[in-house]
Formats: C-alpha cells, structure tokens, sequence
C-alpha cells in the first residue's frame, strides 16, 4: 500500500471495509508500540502480548472512533492504559528483559565482535542498573519521559495521550528528569556505572 | 559559587529541548558567565546519555517478534466481533435482511435462500458451535466474518436511508470487492442487480 496514503485515510479506508488498510496500519506502528512496551514492561513475552492486544482492541474500536487526535497518539492512550493496567496487576518489581533465543543469539553475535568478554559483562550490567533507575520512576513520570524521549511525541500529545494538562505532563518531565539525576548522579561519581 | 537564580525546570527544559528559539539563545548567552548552569547542564546531559543508551540496548529493532499480523487475527477469529452465539447471529442477520427487504417483496425468497447456502458454504453449518480446527480456517473464518459485517452495514445503511441508492450501490460494490471469489460476492451481486433495477 502507498506510503504517502495518511493514517487518517486508512482509517477512513478500513472503516469503509477494506481490511488491509489495518494491515497496513499496523505494518507502520507495530514496531514502535512494541518498543515502548517493552521499556514499560521489562519483558519480552509481556511485551509481545500487550501489543497484541493494543491492536485487537484498535481494531474493535476503530469502527466507531472519531479522529479527535492523531491515530498514533490514539494508539499509544491504549497502549499506555494496557501498560498501567499491567503494572497495577503485577505489584511486582519489574523483570529484566525476558531472554529470548533471538536476544540470546544477537548478544552472542556481538560478543564475536567484540573480543572483551569482561567489557561485555560490565556494559550489561551498567545497563541493567541504569533501567533499575528508570523503574523507580512513577508510573506517569516513566510514562511520560518514554513517550517524549524514545516515542518522539511532543508535550502536547503526550497530554491528549494521557489525559493531562500540558502543564502536569512537564511537572512529570521535569521531576522524572530531576529523579534520575538525583539516582544515578552519585552513581558515577563514586564510579560505580 | 552562589546558586543561580534560574530555574531548574528553566534549565531541564534548555537540555530536552523545549525552550522557544528565544529563550534558548538567552540562555546559551547566560551559559557563557554562569558556572553554576553550566555545570548543571552538563550533569543533565550525561543522565540523560545514560538512560539514552541503557534504553537503547533493550529494545533492538530486530527483534520485534514476527507474525504478529496473523496472531491478532487468528485472536479475532477466535473471538467474533459481538459476543452472541453464530446461531443467534445467523436469525438476526436474517432478520435485518428481511427489514430491507420489504422494500423489494419478490427478491426475499430468493435471496433468502442464497444467504443461507452462503452461510452453510462459508462458515459450515451455523447452528453448530463447533470451533474451527485449524488457524487458517480461523483466519479464514474471519474473514468472512469481515464480509459479513460489511454486508450488515449496508442492510443497516439501506434501511436508515432508503433513498440514497447510489450510496447502496457503491457499498455494494466494495462488498463484492471484498469478497472476490466467494459466495458472498454473488450475494452482492444479487443485491446490486436489484437496486439497479430501481434507479
Ligand atoms: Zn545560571
């Protein structure tokens, strides 16, 4: 399908029954909302099924839906209430990345190139503190500071996300911003990522 | 050094980039006397490096699990848009035929007829609950399901707003579109020929 066909059209197009025009919707989303629940969730299996259901659920609903906002920000407000859904069912700390086969392979790929095993070992486990950090965020302030920082949606979307003012979506930003400096600040400087 | 009277907030938002053209070119000229943002900006900067590429690890490109496409449809399938019965489904389609119906009498029989040997062909014997064995046959069924529902929302159209015909015809036309190659598109057609027969 031609790329320069706008979401909006191919929902105007799904709602007049031609089904790939969801085809094509979610050949342009499902990589984004996957990554974004993944960095929500912490985990690859959880991740995969919520993405699912991101879209099952916008395919139900998009009959009915009356373009207010931008089809990806429609899609990131169920993703995102999927997400917090999740994480009020699961009090639990999160999980680190689920290790699946591809992960597993594509680590031991790059430990070919790289020929310091050491180094590896370090980097994960700088990375794996530095994501703990962002776990400790609140559940709005992660929100928010995922979908600015790695969904690339402005403030004002995040807002219409959300359901929030613009003004309490930057008071999120900024104590986010201000938290993860307040953790990780001391962290290096007593060298410890 | 004393603290400068700037705002963190003013100075978070310089590093993220939400600044105006303005407020960010005065600030670029307080960074060139003022120590204390300068170090603060540099601070925020390197978290943000952190996180950056801590989060970047975790979520590769590669690695978005495949098929997804056909598992959401295989889900669909597995739960029909409304929840009644195939049975229960079955008489209300027909009943919602037989409303637009009534407006061309000597078709009902007919069509009739050919709707329930399209059910019976498409989604096998629609009084039995039976689920489908095979994931194709369940995208599959889906599909037809998908058909069917256009089809109901050109009865509902038709009923709604009798007089817009052309309307009727072009949906009609994207049904038998849709539905190339099955039974359901000889039953727009049947449709078809009977609106056009009227215009
Ligand atoms: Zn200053």
């Amino acid at each position: 399908m031609d790329k320069m066909i706008d979401d909006e059209m191919l929902v105007t197009q799904f709602k007049s029954g031609i089904q790939k025009a969801f085809d094509e919707l979610m050949k342009r989303y499902e990589r984004r909302i996957f990554s974004y629940l993944l960095r929500s969730v912490r985990n690859y299996e959880d991740a995969e099924e919520l993405t699912l259901e991101v879209f099952f659920k916008a395919y139900r609903a998009l009959g009915s839906w009356e373009p207010k906002a931008k089809f990806s920000t429609w899609l990131y407000t169920i993703a995102s209430n999927l997400s917090i859904d999740y994480h009020r069912s699961k009090s639990r700390h999160p999980v680190f990345i689920y290790e699946d086969e591809n992960v597993i392979e594509k680590r031991l790929v790059a430990n070919d190139i790289s020929s310091n095993p050491e180094k590896q070992l370090e980097d994960q486990e700088r990375g794996e503190i530095i994501r703990a950090a962002v776990d400790k965020l609140s559940a709005k302030q992660k929100e928010v500071f995922m979908l600015t920082r790695y969904e690339g949606l402005q403030i004002k979307e995040v807002a219409e996300t959300l359901g929030m003012a613009e003004g309490t979506v930057k008071i999120h930003l900024h104590r986010a911003i201000k938290k993860l400096q307040t953790i990780l600040q001391p962290l290096w400087e007593n060298n410890e990522i | 050094m004393p603290k400068c009277k700037i705002s963190e907030a003013h100075v978070i938002d310089y590093v993220i980039g939400e600044l105006d053209h303005t407020e960010a070119a005065e600030f670029r000229y307080h960074l060139t006397t003022c120590n204390h943002c300068i170090r603060h900006v540099n601070v925020l900067k390197h978290v943000l490096q952190l996180v950056d590429s801590a989060e970047a690890e975790i979520a590769p490109q590669a690695i978005v699990p495949t098929n997804l496409e056909s598992k959401l449809y295989r889900r669909l399938a597995e739960e029909p848009i409304q929840k009644p019965s195939v049975h229960s489904r079955f008489t209300d389609f027909i009943a919602r035929l037989g409303l637009i119906l009534q407006i061309q009498k000597p078709a009902v029989v007919g069509l009739l007829a050919v709707v329930a040997i399209a059910i019976t062909l498409l989604i096998g014997n629609p009084f039995d609950n039976e689920t489908t064995e095979s994931v194709d046959a369940r995208i599959e069924q889906y599909h037809h399901q998908g058909i069917q529902r256009s089809m109901e929302d050109v009865i509902r159209n038709k009923h709604l707003r009798p007089s817009d015909e052309w309307n009727t015809v072009s949906q009609l036309n994207r049904v038998k579109d849709q539905a190339k190659g099955t039974d359901w598109a000889v039953l727009a057609n049947e449709h078809l020929k009977g609106v056009n027969s009227k215009l």
